[in-house]
């Protein structure tokens, strides 16, 4: 054996680890522990598999500018004959009358023909992008103001101006010339829209909100309670070990369990979207980042409300009445920030400031999600002159899971801020359950 | 600040330094009161080494003392002291504690070996010292064959036995074990009774309650009387006992013919007085109980008497309580 | 209840038509009244060469006993009343308290529907005032009624229904009675059920009386929206029913006293949060079948006519899916019921 000087941390860690090999054993012979957990998995799984199904499914594609239909059955869709320069509600005007006359062109031909060029970067100011692929704006007898509606001076270009708004936000607006990039192809749109939505969303509503609240309130509540009711919590309470301390490594052994659980199920969520996601690459390595993110928040979560629910089973045999409208409360606070992130009232929350690092770690891997979802919501403007919804497929859900990380800061330091807020609330829940178990009588 | 996964190095399992020469347990006017009601009331005790029982009814405030003790409740006025120091506000005497609590309930998912090495870690104890400690103390209570069973297929005399271990797994030097006989069978009650004489043996101090006088008895001779949350008695079983030889006994005999019987007996010198509660039971007054009890059989087996019971009434703790808390006169 | 209480005779006869009265319950059980005289004394037969020691007393009771149903009444009545008053059932104190709020919270409309009467703003009437989607609100509506109110007082009062009395040995109390298993599963889920029943419907019908009362409403009103009541009633069953016989199987099956709560309220909540992502992200709405609020609303759409939030199934798919539910969670209770070993845990 060797000598290795015994610390008192030593002899601290020779405790703790004591305490947390004891509580997962403990939670290992409960029978709700693996019911709990099955559940969680079995909910979490079903979901992946749908997310798999829609992402091996065909987007129907839309005639997004309508000019595939052919309105005065003649024969000739109505985008062919503004590009030949007849007139599409005339059905005496047609290119079959032309000398030598012309071929109808397949309906298929008018869907999906001008999809997104754009090439952008985020920052301040007007830039011009977008390509007209079909021609009904470059190569169409129009005049040149015509072609230029947007007045930039450069015919059939999209202008995508960032602007700053008083509130400090940036945001993104989108005009472009009539004909350019009109029809965008929904299937590539919104395939990735959907999968972006979906990562956002099962990480946030999925892992932060249930597994982030219900693992706490199924497992963390009787820590200590527990033991204090059948009364085996005299046994440890006979050793030389600050009461405090009992109730941080029971809440360690707790997180011995929920920690790899929740990492688990975030690598096979990282796995499930990374393959099955939209995009040509093999495996979406850049998504990865976000899964990081989310299983790290989910931790996070955990911790803090493993922390309040173990003080709040401390405080009152009936703790758990105060978990259950405080878990409704937090559900809450999480459709709140995703409505409203800059909403004071987040800052009460522990979920909000959890979704915080997800939202940051979002705009950090994907810094054109905004743009996206703007492009997505623009959808091709209706071509020339139509008036209807032009929004594509998955930029509604997106834009409603996505939101900034509020408090006008940086991804980075939101990351930042928002983990050292969770560990102070975790290490006052801490303090607070530590000192109402200290001055608890024990029977 | 590395996990010390191996777990490596020499136990320090004395890091904490007590005031020289304090008292393993010190009282000093220590009550304990839920809103009006007194469970202990101005108590003052110092012990320090051999084996003490505390004896009392059912609610005379053993289990609260011990909670005292054990900084599980904290004094209403008072001051408590183990070794020194408050164990409400500091856990660190517990490092020469042992604690046997009366709760029945046990982790039943551990087997007696893991439950004891588990609870030795927490006094800081590598994980190899605290199997091998663990084994040792299985072994003193003579648990070794079962050390890997199941605590939940224990008997209660087994529980009983290994919470005891759980509690010498640190070699304490004051064992504290509440109600450890309580609800076992003969044989476990003797190897528990074995066991804490063979504690005081060895010089520590311990502290034993129960409410059955000759439990106590079997095991030590110092006994501290509990009686509604006071310090009633104190001192050596004996000197108590003699001042009980001095009161009244009563012997009751359950016979076919009382009369007759007392007829015999009236004889005995001892004997100053006969009543016939029914027509049944015959119950006799003397000051001297052993001398009755010598000549008794005698009696009875030479005139051929029937005899269904015969029954002390008054050797018991309640007996004993009423005769000290009366004043002690005759 | 009878008004021949006073004159029990002295050997009463416990025959169906006798008085339910606390008195005869105890004969019943104890035959506290009868003496020893009458003891049949069974010795045993042949006595053994090293003595016999014992010696069988039996006595056979030969009194009636009450109906199931008056036994039965008993169980629901110290269930029910344990709610307002002391010597009946424990409910928790913090358990009434939130009864009580949610009862309170329930009114809301209630006095939305009065303070308009008063006013006479039509305006805010028409926002209030009984319509049908304000009586389906106030079944079904989703915040706060189905999130704070109705499945968290579910979960408190499913909570320790039947886990607490095999926590507390109360169950072998039960159980050494004339008094069958499902009779006991019985009563217990009537008066969780009625409980919840208290606060929906009664806040409910106070709303309709509410309209009638301050609107001045006449026979040919109500008349017109009576059927959209019953409707509304009939849904609010359904949704008591659905949270009793689901909050119920799961305290059978736990021995805690805190996890047939937490977990009913997972299953509301967690399969709406499921069916909600899905439906919004890939427009799928057949999530929608696993979660009990979900198919409660459509059905309640459905019958009491509002306009229908989940349009890519039909309603009796939620029928069906909430009678398959209803099947399994009384098919656990009843399995797990039966083989209940009845001990102390």
């Amino acid at each position: 054996m060797s000598t290795k000087p015994d610390s008192i941390y030593r002899s601290l860690d020779r405790k703790a680890s004591a305490i947390i090999e004891f509580t997962l054993r403990q939670y290992r012979t409960k029978k709700s522990t693996w019911v709990v957990l099955g559940v969680g998995f079995t909910a979490l799984s079903l979901i992946f598999l749908i997310y798999i199904d829609v992402m091996a499914s065909e987007f129907e594609s839309i005639d997004n500018d309508g000019d595939s239909t052919d309105y005065d059955n003649d024969g000739y869709p109505r985008g062919q004959e503004i590009r030949l320069g007849t007139d599409p509600w005339d059905g005496e005007s047609h290119p079959g009358l032309f000398d030598p006359p012309i071929e109808p062109d397949p309906k298929s031909m008018y869907i999906n023909e001008d999809g997104f060029d754009w090439d952008v970067a985020v920052r301040i100011g007007e830039q011009s992008t977008g390509y007209d692929d079909d021609g009904d704006c470059m190569d169409s007898n129009k005049t040149a103001s015509q072609k230029d509606t947007n007045d930039n001076g450069i015919p059939c270009d999209i202008i995508v101006e960032y602007y700053r708004m008083s509130d400090g936000e940036l945001y993104v607006n989108i005009e472009a010339d009539s004909g350019v990039d009109e029809d965008p192809d929904e299937d590539a749109y919104s395939r990735e829209a959907i999968h972006l939505a979906f990562v956002l969303s099962i990480g946030k509503l999925g892992f932060v909100l249930l597994l982030g609240i219900f693992l706490p309130l199924f497992m963390a509540t009787g820590l200590i309670r527990d033991e204090m009711n059948s009364g085996t919590m005299h046994f440890m309470l006979a050793k030389p070990i600050a009461r405090s301390e009992v109730f941080l490594y029971r809440t360690l052994g707790y997180l011995g369990i929920v920690w790899p659980y929740v990492i688990v199920l975030g690598i096979l969520g990282a796995v499930v979207s990374g393959f099955a996601g939209s995009g040509d690459s093999f495996f979406r390595f850049a998504d990865l980042g976000v899964w990081l993110a989310i299983i790290f928040a989910t931790m996070m979560a955990t911790l803090v409300y493993g922390m309040l629910f173990n003080a709040l089973g401390v405080l009152w045999k009936y703790g758990i009445i105060l978990a259950i409208p405080f878990a409704a409360w937090e559900l809450g606070m999480a459709l709140l920030s995703m409505g409203a992130p800059d909403a004071t009232l987040l800052r009460f929350s522990i979920i909000g400031w959890a979704l915080m690092i997800i939202d940051a770690a979002a705009m950090l891997v994907w810094p054109n999600l905004d743009l996206f979802i703007v492009m997505g919501n623009w959808g091709g403007g209706g071509g020339s002159n139509w008036n209807f919804d032009t929004s594509l497929e998955g930029s509604g859900p997106l834009g409603f899971f996505s939101s900034k990380p509020g408090l006008g800061l940086s991804a980075f330091t939101a990351m930042i801020v928002s983990t050292l807020v969770l560990l102070f609330q975790a290490a006052i829940f801490w303090f607070i359950g530590g000192a109402l178990f200290k001055s608890k009588e024990i029977q | 600040m590395i996990p010390d996964f191996d777990q490596q190095g020499k136990a320090q399992t004395k890091e904490w330094v007590p005031e020289v020469s304090a008292p393993a347990i010190l009282l000093e006017n220590v009550s304990k009161s839920y809103g009006r009601i007194f469970a202990l009331s101005n108590i003052t005790l110092a012990l320090n080494g051999g084996v003490t029982g505390v004896l009392g009814m059912n609610g005379a405030g053993k289990s609260t003392l011990f909670n005292l003790l054990m900084g599980k409740l904290k004094v209403s006025q008072g001051s408590v002291k183990l070794f020194g120091t408050d164990p409400w506000k500091n856990p660190a005497p517990y490092a020469r504690v042992g604690f046997v609590p009366e709760h029945e309930k046990m982790y039943d998912w551990m087997t007696g070996h893991e439950f004891v090495s588990t609870f030795a870690r927490l006094n800081g104890l590598t994980r190899d010292e605290a199997k091998s400690e663990a084994n040792r103390v299985l072994e003193f209570v003579s648990l070794s064959d079962v050390a890997h069973k199941k605590i939940g297929q224990y008997s209660k005399g087994m529980r009983q036995r290994v919470k005891i271990a759980h509690a010498l797994v640190n070699d304490p030097e004051l064992i504290i074990l509440d109600e450890p006989l309580q609800g076992c069978d003969p044989l476990a009650r003797t190897t528990i009774m074995n066991v804490i004489r063979e504690l005081g043996r060895m010089g520590r101090t311990v502290l034993v309650s129960s409410h059955i006088l000759q439990e106590i008895e079997r095991i030590t001779e110092q006994i501290i009387i509990l009686h509604q949350g006071r310090l009633l008695a104190l001192g050596n079983l004996h000197s108590i006992r003699e001042r009980l030889d001095k009161i009244p006994h009563r012997i009751s005999i359950q016979t076919e013919d009382p009369k007759a019987l007392a007829k015999d007996v009236i004889d005995i010198d001892e004997v100053f007085g006969i009543s016939f509660p029914d027509g049944e039971n015959l119950s006799i007054q003397t000051h001297n109980l052993g001398a009755i009890h010598s000549r008794l059989p005698q009696i009875i087996v030479e005139n051929n008497h029937k005899v269904k019971t015969i029954d002390n009434p008054d050797d018991d703790l309640a007996s004993i309580l009423g005769y000290l808390t009366s004043g002690g006169g005759i | 209840m009878n008004d021949e209480e006073t004159s029990i005779p002295q050997s009463v006869e416990f025959a169906a038509e006798a008085p339910v009265t606390g008195k005869v319950r105890l004969e019943a059980a104890w035959g506290s009244t009868e003496g020893d005289e009458d003891l049949t004394e069974t010795t045993s037969q042949e006595p053994k060469a090293d003595g016999h020691i014992f010696k069988q007393q039996y006595k056979p009771w030969n009194g009636e006993l009450n109906p199931r149903w008056m036994r039965n009444w008993a169980i629901l009545r110290h269930h029910l009343l344990g709610v307002f008053k002391k010597g009946h059932r424990p409910w928790g104190v913090p358990i009434r308290l939130y009864l009580l709020v949610v009862f309170v919270a329930s009114l809301s409309d209630v006095g939305m529907t009065l303070v308009s009467g008063l006013i006479g703003d039509s305006g805010l009437h028409s926002v209030w005032g009984v319509s049908r989607d304000n009586l389906y609100a106030h079944v079904l509506g989703f915040f706060p009624r189905n999130m704070l109110y109705y499945p968290v007082v579910a979960a408190l009062l499913v909570g320790g229904v039947i886990s607490e009395d095999r926590q507390h040995g109360t169950s072998a109390l039960y159980f050494s009675r004339p008094i069958t298993r499902f009779d006991y599963v019985g009563m217990k889920f009537i008066s969780v059920a009625m409980i919840q029943g208290l606060l929906i419907l009664v806040t409910l019908a106070l709303y309709y009386f509410a309209e009638i009362a301050t609107m001045g409403r006449g026979w040919a009103w109500i008349i017109d929206t009576f059927p959209m009541f019953l409707a509304t009633v009939f849904s609010a069953l359904l949704l008591i029913f659905t949270y009793t016989s689901i909050g119920l199987s799961l305290s059978s099956v736990s021995k805690g006293k805190f996890f047939p709560g937490i977990a009913l309220l997972s299953i509301i909540l967690g399969t709406k949060v499921l069916a909600f992502i899905v439906s919004n992200l890939f427009d799928r709405e057949i999530l929608y079948l696993l979660s009990p609020y979900d198919c409660l609303a459509h059905v309640g759409q459905a019958i009491i006519g509002t306009q229908p939030t989940y349009d890519q199934y039909s309603w009796t798919w939620s029928l069906a899916s909430l009678v398959a539910m209803n099947g399994i969670a009384l098919y656990v209770l009843s399995t797990r019921v039966s083989s209940m070993e009845v001990t102390r845990e």
